[in-house]
């Protein structure tokens, strides 16, 4: 079995410093002999969640659009990547409107009270969440962290399952080639995810 | 004679007349009793799109983007009281909202990278934020990933955050109009704004 990993990049800006530091972790995903698919979210069709709430009663989104593909591919992936870069102390919209269309995801598991993914998945899958910013701050990544945990939440990885890599003080495109640590980090956090999933029997 | 107050109410819920939107009428109501002219913007019904990143503005202070946004953010700038409306999705503002907020990177450029825009501290004392939201889930902390990107929107758009309008745990309400004092609480805090405008306005007029 060959590891799946399902990777999001949502910054409008493409091979910025988000996306750069998610190729550097899926490089080494392949490495690892993982196959990898990278979603870039603003080129793709997703739009805004409605707040219609007949996802339910219906156990799926009313709306017809990319989000179909990807909602079976974040079913089927055993690691599943969420790059986003920090605007404005937050997920920038692309993502957000990611996270929001999830909420098919929240009904099924917390109204519907169906599974997400089949019994003997469960505990077996890793999300993580890359991120940058151009703040130097501490707290920058802060308020980001509990929609990327209501995303995972919903899309059945444990809260133990999440890894987080958060580089701040890279603004510029190109920033982050510079930084000492994030490429490494980038490679580390892949092998640790792989062996994970090897342990627990993915692959 | 004082200027009218202005208030400029923007709805970021996808949802036409859900809770947020029916706890904005509820403040902007009071606005209005208390004498203010009134605008509602509902976010859903225009067109525009995200900030792309490209970062023009950091050297031109200017969007790139013209679309729906670029007149909004002219009413912003004429407007006393400025308030924002988002329901809670997924532990944060709608996408739409957010989809507001990265907008304002030019301002922010031009306060912090090109520095043409300075906003003294009387003047931002004199323009009142107010966040209006509300959220099914009755945790105490559904709210707390919200005020950041709020808190930065009023900061880059030269308002005081004023107060919080905020009604959580509607899902066991049964919606907005089942919540004991919300809606009432609203009404009241368009009210007081208002006031609070006035009579800074009458202090200034006494002062020249």
């Amino acid at each position: 079995m060959t590891i799946d990993v399902l990777a999001f990049a949502t910054s409008p800006r493409r091979r910025g410093n988000s996306e750069t530091l998610l190729d550097w972790m899926l490089d080494a995903m392949k490495e690892e002999g993982a196959a990898v698919e990278k979603i870039v979210v603003p080129e793709v069709d997703i739009r805004p969640c409605r707040g219609c709430n007949a996802c339910a009663k219906l156990n799926r989104c009313i709306q017809r659009d990319y989000m179909d593909y990807v909602h079976d591919r974040i079913v089927e992936a055993d690691c599943i990547i969420l790059a986003s870069p920090i605007y404005c102390m937050g997920l920038t919209a692309q993502a957000k409107v990611l996270v929001d269309r999830a909420q098919v995801f929240c009904t099924r598991k917390y109204v519907l009270r169906l599974p997400v993914v089949p019994p003997e998945r469960k505990g077996k899958r890793v999300g993580v969440f890359l991120s940058t910013a151009g703040q130097n701050w501490d707290h920058v990544f802060d308020a980001a962290i509990p929609s990327v945990k209501c995303f995972f939440n919903v899309i059945d990885v444990r809260d133990k399952d999440i890894r987080y890599l958060m580089v701040n003080n890279v603004d510029e495109k190109g920033a982050i080639a510079c930084h000492p640590t994030a490429r490494a980090d980038a490679a580390a956090l892949a092998g640790e995810v792989a062996a994970y999933l090897q342990e627990v029997g993915v692959a | 004679m004082t200027d009218p107050v202005t208030v400029l109410g923007i709805s970021g819920s996808p949802r036409r007349h859900g809770n947020t939107e029916t706890l904005l009428d509820a403040v902007l109501e009071g606005t209005r009793e208390a004498g203010a002219d009134v605008e509602k913007i509902v976010l859903r019904s225009l067109a525009y799109t995200p900030c792309r990143g490209c970062n023009v503005c950091h050297k031109t202070g200017v969007c790139i983007i013209e679309d729906d946004l670029t007149e909004i953010f002219d009413k912003i700038a004429a407007a006393d009281v400025l308030i924002i409306a988002s329901p809670i999705y997924s532990m944060g503002i709608t996408a739409e909202t957010k989809g507001l907020i990265d907008r304002a990177q030019y301002l922010w450029a031009r306060k912090f990278i090109l520095k043409t825009l300075y906003f003294t501290t009387e003047q931002t004392r004199r323009h009142k934020g107010i966040f209006v939201s509300t959220a099914g889930l009755g945790w105490g902390n559904v709210f707390d990933a919200a005020f950041p990107a709020i808190t930065a929107f009023f900061n880059t758009t030269g308002f005081e955050y004023w107060d919080n309008v905020i009604a959580n745990d509607l899902d066991r309400y049964g919606g907005i109009a089942g919540h004991p004092t919300a809606l009432a609480a609203g009404r009241e805090k368009g009210r007081e704004v208002v006031a609070l405008i006035r009579k800074m306005q009458a202090r200034e007029g006494t002062e020249t």
